[in-house]
């Protein structure tokens, strides 16, 4: 038993409700942006609970925006902006949950990274999305083209290192001896 | 003038009366952080009622207060700001750590987390509990004041010391 | 950003002839004043921290920081078996324990296609309604006590304390509960708990009113909330804003509605929807919250039967005491469950419940090992305080205490 039987009560009956709007609109994607997708994760043949899509890095922010605002998609809702470190190459992937008011349908969009390479920032389609960047920022090293104002968030500023990955020690501990300062410079 | 060379029996009994008066006028400054904020509030709220020990009075400035409650996590990032708050308020000044994050880490023992407040600032009550029960804490509060009548706090042990120089 | 604030910024702008010379992005000028609020300001809940630019007492622009209470839950999410996690998700929104160890067992569940018996679902039900209604109390109560109405928090913390009785004769504990397991509970709801919790729904009901008659017309109350801290609709899909905070602006969207697990199918429940999206319509939404999770909990416990509360799926049923004791193959199962745990099949899932703050979501990439390849967790806290800076530009920094009492922030979701 996995996640490829689902149980009632708990998301099992997606399939059913959604299972035909999702394959509509992988098949949409797929049209519109054609080599852009990279590769598409169904469920039921893949362990997953929504289609998952890989998109090309630098197409991304053109097919968020695509997913947001065009008919039959209307993901206006961004849950969720995640990265994993998958250890492998490329190594890490950018995850984009999205929801749909509308549809009350869920979706996921993935971006393979590279170690130091850019990804496009979404803060242009989602203002929501500002701090999530800065958060993976943090934790991953991920960098985003774009973005207003990357820099760590949850740690402090003059951290060493970034806690999430793999090969980061559970217990680095990093002293310092006194607070952040109050920066004028983000107030102008 | 006592056996031991202390000063004698109006001086003692003068600083009786006063750390009955200290221990009866707790002024806390809570710094709750996380969880364990949530039980402090109960606490002080209307069913535990911290105030039947004296101890109503909340203060949000160091400068006026003289229990720091250190409640919940003090990990890398707050613990300057802990030891700046500890600094600046004047003595004598007790410090209660609440709960198991502030005694030692608890849990989290990451790359985040200060393994307890005593590696930083002196601590005179431990509470345990992950976050402890009320009762708990009013335990903890009436062990404080008999600590402080007998003035066995750190900070009256450091002020005693202090005068004997 | 919305038309208030535009008309609220242009009467807090000097007349002419009595306007500032010098350029007004000057920082160092003589009207302007950085304050650094927090991190252990009493009106910043929990731990954190904001730094406003004033023009006399109004916020012209800040920025906001977060992470003072980072416990680096994601990272030991990798690091724990998914049995002993369940301990991590109290400390997530702590005012509503409860909810999050529910929506993590729902999320391990979801990616071991276990199923668990009719009562375990009941139980867990009332587990999420009764914390709902404890963080409800919360947050209304502090936002009160934020603004000068210190017995009204009183009121709502008493009944606070009774439902911490509910939940210390479910499971021990009154904060900080781990009672749900995966594939079950920790254990069975005590005889006659049906009854108490009638009991305490009636009393709770007459206790809100009273509350209700307290505050909400209250004159001073209307002044420092009404049309304070508006966040409309569009700004709060731009700000991805869930829960209460979104229903406040008029999104009429409830995952327990819309979405739903467990059996919220068959209850029936009103979703409020307000639309100015201020501090009031939040209160207002709690408060009608409250109510409807009131008439959740009565009907809980009218269709709850008696039942067993476990899956029968072998690789999560925690081996009974009695085995463990006497037998040498039980005693075996027990160590090995609890020093290695259980494997997960490959996968991943992204799992929500409406959770008093709003949406939270476990995203759990699984492969196929006794620990979590990623564990995500999706607090609505990081989103909402995301907001602030922008909700409170250009009003009166009294008001901001306002609007950030009214929005929840949760340090314990907020950092991880």
């Amino acid at each position: 038993m996995d996640i490829r039987h689902p149980i009632p009560g708990n998301g099992g009956d997606w399939i059913t409700r959604f299972g035909d709007i999702w394959k509509s609109q992988v098949a949409e994607l797929q049209k519109v942006f054609g080599s852009a997708i990279e590769e598409v994760r169904m469920p039921v043949v893949y362990p997953t609970d929504v289609p998952i899509v890989y998109v090309q890095k630098a197409k991304i922010l053109e097919v968020l925006q695509f997913v947001k605002a065009s008919e039959g998609f209307s993901y206006g809702f961004l849950a969720d902006i995640t990265a994993t470190d998958e250890t492998a190459d490329p190594r890490f992937e950018v995850v984009y949950q999205l929801f749909s008011q509308t549809q009350l349908c869920r979706f996921r969009l993935k971006v393979r990274v590279p170690e130091g390479e850019d990804v496009p920032s979404v803060v242009t389609v989602w203002k929501g999305a500002n701090w999530a960047e800065r958060e993976i920022f943090d934790m991953f090293g991920i960098k985003f083209s774009g973005h207003p104002d990357l820099r760590r968030i949850l740690m402090d500023e003059r951290w060493v290192g970034h806690p999430l990955r793999k090969d980061y020690p559970l217990k680095g501990y990093q002293i310092f001896t006194d607070s952040q300062a109050v920066d004028p410079e983000r107030l102008k | 003038m006592g056996k031991d060379g202390s000063v004698g029996f109006v001086t003692t009994r003068l600083d009786d009366l006063i750390n009955w008066g200290r221990k009866n006028s707790i002024w806390p400054l809570p710094f709750g952080t996380s969880c364990c904020g949530i039980e402090m509030m109960a606490s002080l709220a209307s069913d535990y009622d911290m105030s039947r020990f004296g101890a109503e009075v909340i203060r949000f400035s160091p400068r006026q207060s003289d229990l720091l409650i250190v409640a919940g996590i003090i990990n890398l990032k707050m613990a300057p700001v802990l030891k700046t708050v500890y600094d600046q308020m004047s003595d004598p000044k007790y410090v209660m750590s609440f709960g198991a994050c502030a005694s030692s880490g608890g849990i989290f023992n990451v790359y985040s987390v200060l393994q307890g407040i005593d590696t930083m600032i002196p601590v005179d009550v431990y509470i345990p509990g992950c976050p402890p029960a009320p009762e708990g804490v009013i335990h903890g509060l009436m062990r404080l004041q008999e600590l402080i009548a007998q003035g066995q706090t750190q900070s009256q042990k450091r002020l005693a010391q202090l005068k004997q120089v | 950003m919305t038309e208030t604030r535009e008309a609220r910024r242009s009467q807090t702008d000097l007349p002419a002839g009595y306007q500032m010379e010098h350029d007004p992005d000057d920082l160092w000028g003589d009207a302007r004043v950085i304050v650094n609020i927090g991190p252990t300001h009493p009106a910043m809940h929990g731990a954190l921290r904001m730094v406003a630019k004033l023009n006399g007492e109004t916020i012209e622009k800040s920025y906001c920081e977060f992470g003072f209470t980072h416990r680096a839950k994601e990272k030991l999410g990798e690091n724990r078996t998914y049995h002993n996690f369940a301990v991590y998700t109290d400390r997530l929104n702590y005012c509503s324990a409860l909810i999050n160890n529910v929506t993590y067992a729902l999320s391990v569940e979801k990616l071991m296609g276990i199923e668990v018996p009719e009562r375990c679902v009941w139980i867990r039900m009332i587990c999420c309604e009764l914390a709902r209604i404890m963080d409800h109390l919360i947050c209304i109560g502090i936002n009160a006590v934020d603004l000068g109405a210190f017995s009204f928090f009183l009121y709502g913390f008493h009944q606070r304390e009774e439902a911490y009785t509910l939940v210390e004769k479910l499971c021990g504990a009154r904060l900080t509960t781990s009672f749900t397991r995966i594939g079950g509970l920790m254990g069975d709801a005590p005889d006659g708990f049906e009854r108490e919790l009638k009991a305490w729904v009636e009393k709770t009901r007459q206790v809100i009113d009273e509350m209700d008659d307290l505050l909400t017309n209250n004159k001073i109350w209307k002044k420092r909330t009404v049309g304070v801290g508006v966040f409309n609709k569009e700004d709060c899909l731009q700000y991805s804003f869930s829960g209460p905070n979104a229903r406040a602006a008029g999104i009429d969207l409830d995952l327990r509605r819309d979405q739903p697990c467990l059996f919220y199918k068959d209850v029936e429940f009103d979703v409020p929807v307000a639309q100015n999206g201020d501090v009031f319509d939040r209160y207002m939404i709690r408060l009608s919250e409250i109510r409807q999770s009131l008439n959740i909990l009565s009907q809980c416990a009218d269709k709850m039967k008696k039942g067993p509360i476990w899956s029968e799926d072998k690789r999560v049923r925690i081996p009974e005491k009695t085995v463990v004791h006497n037998t040498m193959e039980g005693m075996i199962h027990h160590f090995k469950f609890f020093m290695t745990g259980f494997d997960v099949p490959e996968g991943e899932a992204y799992t929500q419940f409406e959770a008093a703050n709003g949406e939270l979501g476990f995203y759990i990439v699984s492969k196929g090992a006794p620990r979590a390849h990623r564990m995500r967790i999706r607090g609505p806290s990081v989103w909402h305080f995301q907001a602030i800076s922008p909700m409170v530009e250009g009003e009166k920094i009294a008001d901001m205490v306002a609007a950030l009492g009214s929005i929840n922030i949760i340090a314990g979701e907020l950092d991880r």
